[in-house]
């Protein structure tokens, strides 16, 4: 016996055995959270059963099922097992004042789900659930009860969607223009003032056109208030289901659905068109609604801008460190420094980045170029280009490290070689040093990306906000605006999950934004991996 | 030693309280009702006035400070924006603290604050301006002090808070309350510990708390400081033997807004409209925006029309959507006066 243990002990297939385990603890740790986000997100699409309940007291609830747990210390000899209460998403805020309840299962008289109930997504108040009584024109009632309404409300709330996508079109790309037009020309003359060319006809004429300008602001002004007069045209009174009315403009309404009454195929069709709102759609209602867009948006290009950053550093660094400085104490000194650099806490870069890129080049940048926007800062307040640059600085070191990597793997042969043939150390560096060391890299690129999409706290100091105005990117020359401040899906899940008053209600959200900051990065990185591969191939065949 | 015998002779002199509760628990569990004091009607004012737009209102509106306010400003700002859609806001919330700085460099307009501005802050923006920050209340917040759904406690006496969140409990009550059984709950509660949730101290809220209910005393170490006022109703909804201060606007079906009394001994009353209103409710306060406003010269027209917004019946029913209380006409007529 002892022999056969020594043997297999001999044989190192324990080691294996050890770290056969530690891969697989490590994959269980990442699918476990995986799996976590996943169940909790993904059911957020799902257009759940509506369930109506008559309680022992003759009060009815509908809504929602969201859970059941067991009430604590509740064991009594009857109910050995303690007695439950489950919590329901009722809905209704603006009448029962929260979204959700607690009730005790012994409460319950009757339950049931009728086919005949409604949910009604709405812009403001979060969900009702209820019953059509009617539909209305003005004054006119059109249609009554729940069927017909239902019915004479589907078209309706089609042509409300409709005329909000053209308020939406008016307010953001033609009053969006105008209003970019308007602020273009105000700073303008302002810097005509600072100039000391008040009475240049420049001015007279910036002026003209900016009259001119805001008589087509509000022109359109007007076509936007006759269309959202169009959306109070009709309204719907509903009820709840103890029979409060509710009177609401249809143009309140996103979208209704009967989940009770949808098939299986129906449900799979709304998940996906649910799925779509939130990653196409604005958010609503302070975030808390509606979809996650421009976080998305806002996560990618910093990422992207930060990239483009960070690259040519880090891999300028490396080069030198690794092939032109002479290896000694200093190198070493400075390779731990790096090294350390890469250990230094985010929040530390986010206060470097306040005080350096915000503060000191922002600020200096707005004096010497911006002084007709002064006193509302340009660059001197928080960007996405300072957020990018402070993630640049946060990731820097690991790209560092991956191109020394990957130039320490080039074997000196090569070196010579190229030296010999009479290449010149530049052209070699560039010829066949570089291609060499590619993969390293981007290694080291993606290695960045994952690091700066799931970084917020450096972010919040830089120039993430809860809600941005407009997107760092539009039709307005120079198209890119770095200036601007911008959204996080980072920054989103924090401000959701811990500021949102409705914390109950905004929960799935939270789980929703945090599997689609998942998804950004996985695909980042598989789009990085992709490049590294396609250069790779691309250089081996140029390089032999 | 000592503290051993104090708290059996309170625990003695507690006793009919302690019967009393426990037929209250009774109740209270049998009830799991929902207490539906938010019923958004019965808050509005009908002398409050409809917004009207005026012409030549354009540009970008910053606004930089509380975190509790920071879901108002952002509905606000929607709205705001649904009137002149040529206005940028942009909204940064991360305490009140971070107000005054952005109000001195200029970086902001508008500085949401969740209390009043400390005598340091507003020296400092005296030395830079000449003239002091004008605040203009926008809603009223009822603190609430939140314990767990399960949670029976009938009413705490402010007392009793401090003495469950301070070290140094300068309003005099005689214990420590670290266990549930010294706030005057039996059974299986009596050994349940409190457990504390706070905010941190960048807050607005964490201020007003320390200043109101610890009398500037000493939080306990034992506090969990979050970063958010939903964070600590999450806390609290999570762990049975939690207690926790935050807004108003924060309630969940998770957690109860316990009523309070101002002292000991006195009536309880509940985080309501009405009480927050009348004054019987301790710890209602303020919500303040924070503004540049040189005497005698106007408010720049975005901000003054920010303002009249805010003040106008769309803006206080917003106030009312994100779960805190309206202000009531008298104030906003007189500070709408300031605003010109």
């Amino acid at each position: 016996m002892p022999d056969r243990i020594k043997k297999f002990l001999d044989s190192g297939a324990l080691f294996i055995w050890f770290c056969g385990t530690a891969v697989a603890a490590s994959l269980l740790m990442v699918g476990g959270v995986l799996l976590l986000i996943m169940i909790n997100g993904l059911g957020f699409f799902w257009p759940h059963a509506l369930v109506e309940m008559t309680l022992t007291d003759g009060t009815r609830v509908l809504g929602e099922l969201k859970g059941e747990e067991v009430i604590p210390y509740s064991q009594t000899p009857e109910f050995p097992e303690g007695r439950t209460r489950v919590r329901l998403k009722v809905g209704n805020r603006d009448l029962y004042g929260l979204d959700f309840r607690w009730v005790d299962t012994d409460r319950i008289a009757t339950a049931d789900s009728p086919n005949d109930v409604a949910a009604f997504e709405r812009r403001e108040w979060g969900n009702f659930y209820g019953r059509i009584r009617e539909v209305a024109r003005g004054d006119d009632v059109v249609a009554t009860g729940n069927q017909e309404g239902w019915k004479a409300l589907q078209p309706l709330i089609e042509r409300a969607n409709d005329l909000h996508d053209e308020i939406e079109h008016l307010q953001r790309d033609v009053i969006g223009d105008i209003n970019f037009e308007i602020e273009g020309t105000r700073l303008r003359i302002r810097e005509l003032e600072l100039r000391g060319q008040r009475e240049a006809p420049e001015v007279s004429e910036l002026q003209a056109a900016t009259k001119q300008l805001e008589t087509q602001y509000r022109k359109h002004v007007a076509t936007l208030r006759a269309l959202s007069r169009q959306l109070d045209e009709y309204s719907v009174v509903l009820v709840e289901t103890n029979g409060s009315e509710k009177r609401l403009a249809v143009g309140q309404i996103v979208k209704a659905l009967r989940p009770n009454d949808m098939g299986l195929i129906e449900k799979i069709l709304r998940y996906f068109v649910n799925f779509w709102s939130v990653l196409s759609e604005e958010p609503r209602e302070a975030n808390t609604e509606g979809g996650i867009f421009p976080a998305i948006f806002g996560t990618v290009m910093m990422v992207l801008i930060m990239s483009v950053a960070v690259v040519p550093f880090g891999v300028l660094a490396a080069f030198y460190l690794r092939e032109y400085a002479r290896q000694g104490l200093i190198v070493r000194v400075i390779r731990i420094a790096v090294n350390n650099l890469a250990g230094v806490p985010s929040i530390v870069f986010g206060v470097f980045g306040l005080g350096f890129f915000v503060y000191a080049v922002g600020g200096t940048i707005d004096t010497l170029f911006y002084p007709e926007a002064l006193p509302t800062p340009t660059f001197g307040t928080g960007g996405i280009l300072w957020a990018s640059f402070t993630l640049a600085l946060l990731t820097v070191p690991v790209v560092i490290v991956s191109t020394e990597e990957g130039l320490s793997a080039v074997p000196q042969e090569y070196r010579e070689g190229s030296l010999a043939l009479g290449a010149t150390k530049f052209e070699s560096m560039l010829r066949v040093i570089l291609p060499c060391a590619l993969p390293g890299i981007l290694t080291g690129l993606i290695l960045a990306v994952a690091r700066a999409t799931g970084e917020v706290a450096p972010l919040m100091l830089t120039g993430v906000v809860k809600l941005a105005p407009a997107l760092p990117l539009d039709h307005h020359f120079p198209f890119l605006h770095f200036e601007r401040k911008f959204m996080h899906l980072g920054f989103h899940i924090f401000d959701v999950g811990f500021q949102s008053p409705n914390v109950e209600a905004a929960k799935p959200m939270v789980y929703v934004t945090t599997l689609i900051l998942v998804m950004v990065v996985i695909g980042l990185n598989l789009s990085a991996v992709a490049l590294r591969n396609y250069m790779q191939k691309k250089f081996k065949a140029s390089a032999v | 030693m000592g503290r051993f015998a104090f708290a059996n002779v309170t625990s003695r002199l507690c006793g009919n309280r302690i019967v009393f509760l426990c037929s209250l628990f009774l109740a209270i569990s049998i009830g799991s009702s929902i207490q539906s004091w938010a019923a958004s009607d019965s808050m509005v004012d009908p002398a409050w006035k409809d917004y009207k737009q005026v012409s030549g209102v354009s540009g970008n509106l910053n606004s930089i400070g509380s975190d509790t306010l920071n879901n108002l400003m952002t509905l606000w700002a929607e709205g705001f924006r649904k009137e002149y859609p040529n206005v940028k806001i942009q909204i940064e919330g991360k305490g009140s603290s971070t107000a005054p700085p952005a109000l001195i460099e200029g970086t902001a307009q508008l500085g949401p604050m969740s209390r009043q501005m400390k005598a340091k802050e507003m020296d400092k923006f005296e030395a830079k301006f000449g003239y002091k920050a004008t605040n203009f209340p926008v809603a009223v917040d009822a603190l609430a002090v939140y314990v767990n759904k399960d949670n029976p406690v009938k009413c705490m006496s402010m007392e009793e808070v401090d003495a469950a969140f301070s070290k140094t409990r300068r309003r005099g009550h005689s214990v420590d309350i670290d266990a549930w059984g010294k706030a005057g709950l039996d059974g299986n509660w009596k050994r349940t510990r409190v457990s504390l949730y706070g905010r941190n101290s960048a807050s607005g809220t964490y201020g007003f708390f320390k200043k109101k209910v610890l009398k500037k005393g000493d939080y306990k170490d034992e506090v969990k400081e979050q970063p958010g006022s939903a964070s600590v109703v999450q806390g609290v909804t999570e762990d049975r033997g939690g207690l926790g201060y935050s807004g108003i606007g924060y309630r969940t079906s998770g957690v109860r807004a316990i009523p309070l009394s101002a002292k000991s001994g006195e009536g309880c009353f509940d985080p309501t409209f009405a009480n927050a209103s009348a004054g019987k409710y301790p710890l209602a306060r303020f919500l303040y925006l924070y503004v540049n406003k040189a005497p005698g010269k106007p408010l720049p027209p975005l901000v003054a029309q920010f303002l009249t917004y805010v003040y106008s019946k769309a803006g206080q029913k917003i106030v009312i959507k994100d779960g805190y209380f309206p202000l009531p006409q008298t104030i906003i007529t007189k500070k709408l006066g300031d605003t010109q």
